[in-house]
């Protein structure tokens, strides 16, 4: 199986009154098609790698790699015309908060028709029927009403669905989904990855899957990279990870406080400067 | 000691300390910005020259020259902004008259800040019937042209510097209650308000301790972005002849003295205007510099 | 005896016609010393009843007593010094303009207390941060030193309940623990009475002795700890709430919404 994408060496740097820091430091991975978890704290730089694969580093942070590439198109070299050709298009980005993703002044509809048709072109209803088809698979269970409505009159999970309709429309190779379903109650965070994971599973797309859950990303992904201070720390099979070896890794698994009786403290976790080096 | 390490440091060790280090980053930040940085050293000239009147002016701002010798000279190294119909020295009154600018802009902001604040935070605080009547004043005042109703408060006081102040004060506080108000609206509903609320504080003490100094910094830029429009409608007032009377230097007044040979002799009116305008541009870039470095939440 | 008595409470926002009722006839008793949870996904009014209790929502209906003694609205100062609440955000909770000092010193100039010096050291030491913190400003603290302070706000006038509302959510799972323990340290050591508002059955399981499961402002039922750790939930929800909590599952569970 040849990578959809590579890493290596990513490094991310803010200019600081201090001096440059690093906030993400020589982050190497790749990416089959499969559903790749990066888990870490507020800090770990998981976001930051996440959007820097798309090009989308907040100024005045500047994105470095030894090699980043997607699909044997180098996009460390990529033209505006390139990026354009590849955002949204083939390689989709999915945030937290659909509330801020969504133009609020336009009906869910037509923002979903107008990315099919930048990419694919083609006639306005054969774009609308592509939509209310993308709206179902999705789970939505009343189409019409969804397309018709603008983003404030949904709820949250709606919100996250028509969101992942939108990204999904132009059947990106690649979605990278940042916290998409932290948001949300727990049960609609349920059937939001049963969508995310049928179109894993049919369409050979791949997933990388930001999230500070260690329990759902264990449960949901193939493999977990691990991120603490800007570094992977550690990289496990997400089915291994209660057998993971990293001191880091272990006590986010352990603090966590579970259903059936926990220890008493819960243990906390001692971290360690030699982690951060 | 004061030094750079005490004042930065993560750790204050005392009240005194916590809050000089947090004015003292506010004072880099403000100074990393170079146009605000203009602006200050604008007003601080101002301040300055303010003070030291007697010391730079060269000639006595009321009392002019030889009536028959010293009229209406040109800018010279002698009147390096030359003299007006009375003989007196333009550059000493600019220098005198620097003092009443100064007065006027201190006093309307000690006068109209505060009114403005506590009209417009109790409003925003209480809602309700409160919010209504006190906005509703708010309004009638805003319905005016600023001009026209100093004018009118002026004419009704009558002439002088210290009504024109005080009219000047009474028309500029509405935008400010305004302002306050609105912030205050989505202070109010804050978790932080909340809590305050939940140990039992009183309406006043919130609103004092806890809501105005959350609204105090957008005031002060609207202040200062003001002051331009505060001194220009002294100058107008002192231009009608309501604001300060001859033969005191107020700015506006001169400009309203030298119209009447504006054509022949320029600089009598010019000069004066020159420095309201820099004053004006003084404060304006100052306000501007002072809304980026005022916003906590744009600081690390 | 039980503390806190809440029978049959109402909560309704808005007026005329535009009125939404967020807590419909919602009872618990909570006994003194114990932590009462309250589990319930967004809309469920769980935040509200909280919210009814200090006195920053309405009660439209039912009654809250407290030792016997239904409640006066509005709160007076002595309901203020009994109940204390902490807020989720701890980004939120803190005013941005004062000092942890500030903070601290409020509630006790608002109630007169004496010494408020050593009052002050002492609320911080008891949440495990040290004098340094004395003098910082809310951005001059992460989230977890945040709720800290907001704890130590809350108990620096010495209560006897502790109204918790998801004090931990926003925090990362490493903090969450931390600020777990404390808060457990805490009620042990002063005797408190905790009702800890949540949407993570295993913090409600751990922190609490018995929860109460809320949906769309409705009681849906009350277990015990014990019944919660043996899956031995009788509404469908609640069972739902259980086989969601231990992540994804591999397919689409199907939910029973009311």
């Amino acid at each position: 199986m040849t990578d959809l994408l590579t890493v290596e060496d990513l490094r991310i740097t803010y200019p600081t009154r201090q001096g440059p820091s690093e906030v993400v430091r020589g982050v190497s991975f790749a990416l089959g098609r499969e559903r790749l978890g990066i888990v870490g704290e507020s800090g770990s730089g998981k976001s930051q790698t996440g959007r820097a694969l798309l090009g989308l580093t907040p100024a005045p942070g500047i994105a470095t790699a030894r090699r980043l590439e997607f699909d044997g198109i180098d996009l460390r070299q990529a033209s505006p015309a390139t990026w354009r050709a590849l955002r949204g298009i083939r390689i989709s980005m999915v945030m937290q908060d659909p509330k801020y993703s969504l133009n609020p002044v336009m009906t869910i509809g037509r923002q979903i028709v107008e990315a099919y048709r930048t990419q694919k072109g083609g006639a306005k209803t054969a774009a609308r029927d592509r939509a209310m088809a993308m709206l179902e698979a999705v789970q939505i269970r009343d189409p019409s009403r969804v397309f018709n409505a603008y983003p404030h009159e949904l709820s949250g999970g709606m919100g996250q669905r028509a969101m992942l309709a939108m990204m999904l429309i132009t059947e990106p190779d690649l979605l990278i989904a940042d916290e998409p379903t932290s948001a949300l109650d727990v049960t609609v965070q349920l059937e939001v990855l049963a969508i995310l994971d049928r179109l894993v599973a049919d369409r050979g797309m791949g997933l990388i899957f930001i999230s500070h859950d260690l329990r759902l990303v264990s449960t949901f992904c193939d493999r977990v990279l691990v991120m603490y201070a800007g570094r992977i720390v550690e990289e496990v099979k997400a089915s291994d990870l209660a057998n993971a070896r990293h001191p880091y890794t272990q006590g986010l698994y352990t603090c966590l406080p579970r259903i059936e009786g926990s220890q008493r403290p819960l243990q906390t976790l001692q971290r360690d400067a030699s982690w951060a080096l | 000691m004061i030094s750079r390490e005490w004042l930065l440091t993560d750790q204050p060790g005392s009240r005194r300390q916590a809050r000089y280090g947090q004015a003292f980053r506010t004072w880099l930040s403000l100074r990393s910005n170079r146009l605000a940085m203009v602006g200050f050293w604008i007003i601080a000239a101002l301040i300055g020259i303010a003070i030291f009147a007697p010391w730079i002016a060269p000639y006595d701002p009321v009392v002019g020259g030889d009536l028959r010798l010293d009229r209406l000279i040109g800018p010279s190294w002698d009147h390096l902004m030359g003299t007006d119909d009375q003989a007196r020295d333009i550059f000493s009154r600019v220098v005198y008259g620097a003092r009443l600018t100064l007065l006027v802009v201190a006093l309307v902001a000690v006068i109209a800040t505060p009114i403005g604040l506590a009209v417009g935070t109790t409003a925003g605080y209480f809602g309700g019937w409160v919010d209504v009547v006190l906005m509703r004043i708010t309004d009638i005042f805003l319905a005016f042209p600023r001009l026209i109703l100093a004018l009118a408060f002026a004419s009704a006081l009558g002439p002088g510097i210290e009504n024109a102040i005080i009219a000047i004060a009474i028309t500029s506080w509405p935008p400010y209650a305004r302002l306050a108000r609105a912030e205050t609206l989505t202070i109010r509903e804050t978790d932080y308000i909340n809590a305050i609320r939940l140990q039992g504080a009183s309406s006043p003490r919130i609103i004092w301790g806890h809501v105005v100094p959350l609204c105090l910094s957008s005031v002060i830029v609207r202040v200062t972005l003001d002051m331009a429009g505060i001194i220009l409608t002294a100058a107008g007032l002192g231009f009608l002849g309501l604001g300060a009377q001859p033969p005191q230097p107020e700015w506006g007044a001169m400009i309203a003295a030298g119209r009447r040979f504006i054509i022949d002799f320029w600089w009598v009116a010019t000069m004066p205007g020159i420095a309201i305008f820099i004053v004006s541009l003084g404060f304006n870039l100052l306000g501007d510099g002072l809304r980026d470095a005022l916003d906590p939440k744009g600081r690390k | 005896m039980n503390l806190i008595e809440i029978s049959n409470l109402d909560v309704t926002f808005g007026s005329f016609a535009n009125t939404v009722a967020a807590v419909r006839d919602v009872s618990f008793n909570v006994a003194a010393g114990e932590a009462f949870g309250i589990v319930g996904e967004s809309g469920s009014g769980k935040s509200t009843v909280l919210r009814a209790i200090c006195g920053l929502a309405p009660v439209t209906g039912g009654t809250i007593r407290i030792d016997g003694q239904p409640l006066k609205t509005p709160r007076d100062a002595g309901f203020y010094r009994r109940v204390q609440m902490v807020f989720q955000d701890p980004y939120a909770s803190l005013h941005p303009r004062h000092t942890v000092d500030r903070v601290l010193a409020e509630p006790l100039a608002i109630h007169g207390f004496a010494n408020a010096e050593t009052r002050i050291e002492q609320a911080l030491a008891d949440v495990g941060l040290g004098h340094g913190f004395r003098f910082r400003y809310p951005h001059q603290l992460s989230g977890g030193q945040r709720q800290r302070v907001a704890i130590a706000r809350a108990l620096i006038l010495e209560p006897k309940i502790l109204l918790l509302d998801e004090p931990t959510s926003a925090l990362d799972a490493s903090i969450q623990a931390e600020v777990l323990n404390l808060l457990d340290r805490l009620r042990s050591e002063r005797g408190l009475t905790y009702i800890l508002v949540s949407h993570d059955l295993a913090v409600v399981a751990h922190m609490c002795e018995r929860l109460l499961v809320m949906q769309h402002g409705r009681t849906v039922e009350e277990l015990t700890r014990a019944e919660l750790q043996g899956r031995r939930a009788q509404q469908p929800y609640t069972r739902a709430l259980l086989v969601a909590s231990q992540g994804y599952v591999g397919q689409t569970p199907t939910l029973e919404k009311a």
